[in-house]
Order: structure tokens, then sequence, then C-alpha cells
């Protein structure tokens, strides 16, 4: 009999000791776990742009920007597009040439892998796919109104200055980066921001993100550009 | 005189009424079952592609380019995206017939748009086949193979000769509701061309080569 009590009495204090043990871990584990997302929180905006830092002076950068793009009074280019479904690991890369000229006038014509050609003229819109053209007076419909609208802001250099957006501005040695978040309930449906990579040089864009709420997104890359060269007004004929 | 008249007006509206009643599938002839080219013909699986796609409703036009991706579950991922990129959709059919809305843009989130484009990828996905009794018409010189729904019936046409499969199809009781024509054959058709009959709603999908 005192033999069994002599056991239970053991096991109990055994068990007391790996509790313990087990507590000690469960506790130095949510101390870590907690240090390590207070530690990526205070750096969150630094690791989701790991090559960049924040602009210390806004406004002087805004002023500098909205200068140094007003120079810029056309440009004409090539550009892939990158479309990346991120829960159905799918990606579609698409290609074509791009066309701007100050103001209010940019051509977007898709050639690879299917056509798509999009002309924005001033308040008119003309699309042509496979099958039709049509074309829209973008002031009748507000959504088409807001995406004209931040098409030339990002090119004409004035998407800081949009109400559309509240933005923060990073950079590195050769680019800045101006992360956009939508200020308005329709645009935030499409996007949850906008980011653009702009060149340092020529104050011109490098690539356009558009991040979804679903974790999609968009990247447009833009290469082999031509600035400043004469693009005749029929190239946006609607 | 008048009498003539009431009299014409009221044949005139019987007839009408008899040929607004007279059903689309009035030439159809049941017959035995035939499993085999019903095996070999029916549109079950898809492979996972991307289409250019249009959409036409009323005067509206939309196009874009349509995923559909088979899944590691088993279960089917329909989305749309216009051509710059944007997600106008995405469903999802899953392997037990449910089907879940993962996404869809304010403008078109209206039940019954939800409930046209579920019923018409449904059929080109061929979920209706999948399960439930194929009972066989015959008629013009086509072969029905139909597996009835709720209150419709989902079709896949054949010749006579169980050659290739034609046309997918539904239909209530007396009108025929939506015509697929399927460009190639299954389970990587070159396209699809899906007809609303009730109303004026056309959707073309083509296969998208990716370069």
């Amino acid at each position: 009999m005192w033999k069994m009590q002599f056991y239970r009495k053991v096991d109990k204090a055994q068990r007391m000791k790996n509790m313990k043990v087990k507590d000690f871990i469960v506790m130095r584990r949510r101390r870590i776990g907690i240090a390590l997302m207070f530690f990526l929180f205070a750096h969150s905006s630094f690791a989701q742009y790991p090559t960049y830092k924040a602009v210390s002076d806004l406004t002087a950068f805004k002023k500098q920007f909205s200068t140094e793009s007003a120079k810029v009074s056309s440009i004409n280019s090539t550009f892939v597009q990158e479309k990346i479904l991120t829960a159905l690991t799918e990606k579609i890369t698409s290609e074509g040439k791009f066309w701007f000229k100050r103001s209010n006038k940019v051509k977007i014509e898709y050639t690879k892998p299917f056509r798509y050609v999009m002309t924005m003229n001033g308040d008119k819109m003309k699309v042509k796919d496979d099958q039709k053209e049509s074309t829209i007076n973008v002031k009748s419909n507000k959504l088409f109104q807001q995406i004209n609208r931040i098409m030339v802001d990002c090119v004409q250099g004035t998407i800081l200055d949009s109400k559309d957006f509240t933005s923060k501005v990073f950079e590195n040695d050769k680019t800045y980066l101006l992360e956009m978040t939508p200020s308005s309930k329709s645009l935030r449906e499409f996007f949850q921001t906008i980011v653009l990579v702009v060149e340092k040089k020529d104050y011109t864009v490098k690539s356009i993100e558009m991040n979804e709420p679903s974790g999609d997104k968009t990247v447009i890359s833009f290469f082999n550009k031509k600035i400043n060269e004469s693009i005749g007004d029929e190239v946006f004929a609607l | 005189m008048n009498q003539l008249v009431m009299r014409y007006l009221l044949f005139s509206a019987c007839l009408v009424a008899l040929i607004g009643c007279a059903s689309d599938y009035q030439f159809l002839q049941k017959t035995a079952d035939d499993i085999s080219c019903a095996d070999k013909i029916k549109p079950t699986h898809l492979s996972t592609a991307w289409y250019t796609t249009s959409v036409d409703v009323y005067d509206k036009h939309i196009s874009g380019l349509l995923l559909i991706k088979n899944m590691p579950d088993s279960s089917v991922r329909v989305v749309f995206t216009n051509e710059a990129g944007v997600t106008f959709f995405d469903f999802g059919f899953l392997l037990d017939g449910t089907f879940k809305v993962y996404s869809i843009v304010s403008q078109l989130k209206k039940k019954a748009v939800i409930q046209t484009l579920r019923k018409d990828f449904e059929l080109i996905l061929g979920i209706p086949f999948r399960q439930g009794m194929i009972e066989r018409w015959e008629g013009n010189e086509q072969v029905f193979f139909g597996v009835k729904q709720k209150k419709e019936t989902a079709y896949f046409i054949t010749s006579k000769d169980c050659a290739s499969l034609r046309n997918i199809e539904l239909g209530s009781m007396r009108k025929r509701k939506v015509s697929v024509q399927v460009v190639g054959s299954y389970p990587s058709p070159e396209g699809f061309e899906i007809t609303h009959l009730l109303f004026d709603m056309k959707l073309k999908l083509t296969y998208l080569l990716k370069e």
C-alpha cells in the first residue's frame, strides 16, 4: 500500500515538473512571437519594399516630380503586362505598344497574345477588340472617368495631387516608388494599392503595379521609351 | 359581318396560343439508351486554358480574358478579367456540386446575372452530365442525350453516327433556353458560342494560344 502511495507521489511530481517545462517553452515561444510581430509591424513598409527608404521631404518631392514630369510632352514605348492570379498560381503575359501625348491623349495597343486597343483622347475613349469597336463618352461613366484620370495622371506626373489616392513615397538609387491607396469606395473595389516606379533620370514611369483586394496583381513594365519625339494626332484618332 | 370578324379573331387567337404552346422539342422521339455513344461524346472535362471572351447583353458589350482552371482539389475555377487585368469575377465549381463566388465586381453582383453565368459555365464544364440518368431522344437526324435537372433538361447533341459532339443545350419542358456551339472537341475545344434564346445575350469564347 505504502509503495503505491509512494509511486503516485513520484508520478505526480514528475508530471508537475513536465508541466513546468512545457509552460516555460510555450511562454518563451509566445514572447518570441510577440517580439517578431512587433518587429515586422515596425518595419512593414520597408519589408514590403526592401531596397527602398521613405522620402523625407514629400512636399519638395511632389514639386520636383510635377516640374520634371511637365517637361515630358510625349512618350512612345513598348510594354509587357503580367497578370498574376496568386491563389490560382496562374500568370498571363501580354505585350504591346504605348503612346502618350500631352495633354490627355493616351493609346494602349495590345498585340500579343490577343489584339485590343484602348484610345483616350480628352473626354472620349475608344475601345476596339476582335469583335467590336465602341466609343465611350468618359464623362457619362464615373468609373471610366476615374480610370481615365488615373492613367493620364500617372503619365503626366500629377498623380500625387489626385484626390482619389493617399500616397507614400520611397526611393532608392535609381527610382522612386509611389504607393497609392484609393480613397473612394468605387476604386477600392478594384485596387488595394497602385504602385508606380518612376525613373530618377527622367521622371518617367518605369512600371505600374495594380494590386487587387483579392491578392491578384497586374504589373505593366515599359521598355524602349522614346521621350518627346513627335507623335501625330492621328495616332489618337477616335 | 361583325360575327365573322369575331370568329376570325377568335380563330387567330387560338392559333397563336397553340403555336405559342408548341414545344421546341416536339420533334424528338424517346429511344432506348445508348451508353457507349453517350460515354464517348459527353462533355465532362475541360483542360485548363485561357480564352479571349466577349459578352453581348442587349446593346452592351464587354470583352476580356477568361481562365478555366482545374484545381488540385478537383474543383474548377472560372475567372474573367478585362484585357488590362482588372478581375470582374472569380467563380468556383466544387466537386460536390457546390457553386462559390470568390469575387465579383458590384456592377455584376446581381442574383440573376450570377445564376445565368453559373448555368452557362456549368453547361460548358459538363457538370449536369456528371451525375444523373442520361436519356436518349432522336429527331431531325440528331441524337439528343439529356439529363433532367430541377425544372430544365441539359442536353448534349450528336449526329446519328455518334461521330462528334455538335451542341450543348439547356431547355425547359417546351422551350430551348441556351444553345452552346462547340468549336473543336473536348477536352481542349477551340471555342464556344453560348446563345441565350429567350433574351438577347451571347458569349463567345476563343481559345487563347499563349506565346
